[in-house]
């Protein structure tokens, strides 16, 4: 084979291979659920184990081929170009939800698996796809599916509400995305005659609605109730998807997308637009991390806590606006999504063991199961993160970027107000064991599902907190600035 | 297809289907909104000698969501002969005066040429664009009713588009096919959880 033709394939397995697999789900989970595999009561646990495998074969897919392969490749006139963030949050996202569903196991855990499938293929176009509409709508577009897919099966009012809101949201930003992109194309016209609009002035309006845009689908205060909502409502990969790992690849393209914006006015953009996003941002952390503490309802807690950690990408909007060039707003998305899902593997964990969702409930239960203390010790290490590494590094740029004592008194406080709600709900599971929680049965440490966890939550705590270093490649302009040199091997 | 004999016709066309979507009943609403999103699909691509594939594909689309939406043996010639009378719609339009004011209001105000670069610009698709956002957004924002409101997204989206393509022409391909699955995914994922809502409070 030349090496042409191995680049090829290569491409070809990088751009297509989440996709397919996703694909392949559909026909292969009927089929591993029929009756000529195995009696029907094991349906439900083979098709697990399939879309597990996919899982990890869709993320292993993304990181063997993407490594080093910086090619485009092309379909009829559209070509897509692997994007390292594209990459690196399906390759971690593959591990991460197969994690999720093998310990969440469950009736539906085969259509689980299939929204986290569908969930990442799609993350991995729109970070490929050229930049304009299309990106930021197919996720907006695929949030709603793949929420109403995870709501269905269950004639449960709260879940539809939830998806009700979902949808109401994406009809929303999609309509904003489209006069963003209207707006931004029609900032290099606006030099031709003096007489209409100004350059800044159209930048700072795209800027004010993609902030919008991002806003909105993280959850910031004061759109935080819809992320509370699927939190509460929607299964766990299910609301991670839609909640979290979706509005981290919005949030991704939108950095992107300012940081050349804004990088090509002279101007200073602000505005208006900046207090609003620094205030915005920090308090939407104190917001989040006081409710977290203030809740009972672990789902509750789960969400408030994903609104409280969504407060540094508010800042980190601010940050991009102020000071174009930086990259530490890039180098947070990850890390908090991280974190978010490994609170998420904690909450499928206690809802698989104990299928209690108030913390009244479940005290003592740390006690009873210490592999799933062990993975909320793992979340509080990688709320807090390494001290002195790129994650403090890149949150210091950001809140310093505001200038704002307010600002960093409130980021300090709400950072504290996070750790003290994961912190609490470990101390109610330390606390003397409930009846409910006595009389659970333990499973033991070595079985496979208790191992997997725990693999997990070594690689996501690690990751997140910055010991194994996987934020660098999504630290990345989605496209090179305009003055940035082409490496010859990156073009088609 | 003419463009300057049909813009007008179609831009009318638009935005009275467009106030008929977000006032009708239920069926009367899926008619509105056939008509309403064909009169858009029409100004924003512009076929002149070929039926563009984009065009094909955003109506198909739109159409096909909209059939698995409907509840069957609603879309009968009768209904339509009895949906669009003349008399049938300006009873529905003074039924609802607020709308059709901000119909009027909104073509009045998409004709005043925007602070934007737009030496290209066509003042009618300008104006159905604006009209089918003022129209479309309020119940976006604020109907209880699920397939309203994704009926009402409909209408806001393609009025932005319209209001898009006014200024830059038509989507790119693949911009349009993310869209016209975007259409069809806002149609079915709302009757969907309609349906799951239906079945919720009866249970």
């Amino acid at each position: 084979m030349s090496d042409a033709q191995g680049l090829f394939i290569l491409s070809a397995i990088r751009a297509l291979a989440p996709l397919a697999l996703a694909l392949v789900s559909l026909a292969a989970v009927p089929l591993v659920s029929a009756e000529r595999f195995g009696p029907s009561r094991l349906a439900a646990t083979r098709a697990r184990y399939l879309v597990v495998a996919l899982l990890l074969l869709s993320g292993g897919a993304a990181f063997v081929a993407g490594a080093g392969v910086t090619s485009t490749f092309s379909i009829g006139e559209m070509s897509i170009n692997p994007s390292q963030p594209g990459r690196l949050l399906v390759a971690l996202g593959g591990p991460i939800f197969a994690t999720i569903v093998s310990v969440g196991e469950g009736r539906r855990a085969g259509a689980m698996g299939q929204v986290a499938l569908f969930g990442l293929a799609v993350i991995d176009i729109a970070l490929a796809i050229p930049i304009g509409i299309a990106p930021i709508a197919l996720l907006l577009v695929a949030g709603t599916s793949l929420a109403a897919l995870a709501a269905g099966g269950k004639e449960d009012a709260e879940r539809a509400r939830a998806v009700f809101r979902d949808l109401r949201s994406a009809g929303v930003l999609i309509t904003l995305t489209v006069v963003a992109e209207l707006l931004r194309s029609a900032i290099p016209l606006s030099a031709t005659d003096p007489t209409y609009a100004t350059t800044a002035s159209l930048t700072a309006g795209v800027a004010l609605l993609l902030s919008l845009i991002v806003l909105t689908s993280i959850g910031a205060f004061p759109f935080h109730h819809r992320l509370v909502r699927i939190f509460d409502s929607l299964p766990i990969v299910g609301s991670l998807i839609v909640g979290v790992w979706i509005p981290a690849a919005i949030t991704l393209i939108i950095l992107s997308e300012l940081s050349l914006l804004i990088s090509a006015v002279r101007e200073p953009i602000g505005g208006a637009i900046l207090p609003i996003l620094v205030a915005t941002g920090a308090f939407t952390m104190l917001f989040g991390g006081l409710s977290a503490l203030l809740h009972d309802d672990v789902g509750e807690v789960l969400g408030f806590f994903a609104v409280g950690s969504s407060g540094w990408l508010a800042l980190g909007l601010a940050a991009v606006i102020i000071r174009p060039s930086t990259l530490a707003p890039h180098e947070l998305v990850v890390p908090a999504t991280l974190v978010i899902s490994l609170f998420g593997i904690w909450r499928a964990a206690i809802r698989r063991r104990y299928d209690l969702v108030s913390l009244q409930d479940l005290t003592g239960w740390a006690r009873h199961t210490s592999a799933i203390g062990l993975v909320l010790v793992g979340v509080i290490l990688a709320t807090i993160a390494l001290p002195g590494g790129a994650l403090w590094s890149a949150r210091a740029e950001v809140i310093g970027a505001s200038a704002n004592v307010i600002t960093v008194v409130a980021a300090l406080a709400s950072a504290a107000a996070l750790v003290a709600a994961v912190l609490r709900v470990l101390l109610v599971g330390l606390s003397q064991k409930s009846r409910e929680v006595e009389r659970t049965q333990v499973r033991r440490v070595t079985h496979p599902v208790t191992v997997a966890m725990l693999a997990g939550t070594l690689l996501i705590a690690g990751a997140a907190s910055g010991v194994i270093d996987v934020g660098s490649a999504a630290s990345e302009l989605l496209r090179p600035a305009p003055d940035a040199t082409v490496v010859p091997g990156d073009l088609p | 297809m003419n463009g300057f004999s049909l813009e007008l016709p179609l831009t009318i066309i638009a935005t009275l289907g467009a106030a008929l979507t977000v006032t009708s009943a239920r069926r009367g609403a899926w008619i509105a909104l056939i008509i309403a999103v064909t009169a858009v699909a029409l100004l924003e691509f512009h076929p002149t000698d070929t039926v563009p594939l984009t065009l094909v594909l955003r109506l198909a689309a739109i159409y096909g969501a909209i059939l698995v939406a409907l509840p069957p043996g609603l879309l009968t010639p009768r209904a339509l002969i009895h949906d669009l009378a003349p008399r049938r719609i300006a009873t529905t339009l003074t039924e609802h005066p607020v709308v059709a004011a901000t119909a009027v209001a909104g073509l009045l105000l998409g004709a005043i040429p925007l602070a934007l670069p737009i030496e290209g610009s066509s003042t009618l698709l300008r104006s159905a664009g604006v009209a089918m956002l003022l129209i479309g957004l309020p119940p976006l924002l604020t109907s209880r009713y699920v397939e309203a409101t994704a009926r009402a997204a409909v209408v806001t989206l393609s009025g932005a588009l319209l209001l898009r393509g006014a200024i830059l022409g038509p989507l790119d391909a693949l911009s349009s096919l993310v869209i016209a699955g975007g259409f069809a995914a806002l149609l079915l994922t709302g009757t969907a959880v309609a349906g799951q809502l239906t079945k919720a409070e009866e249970a």
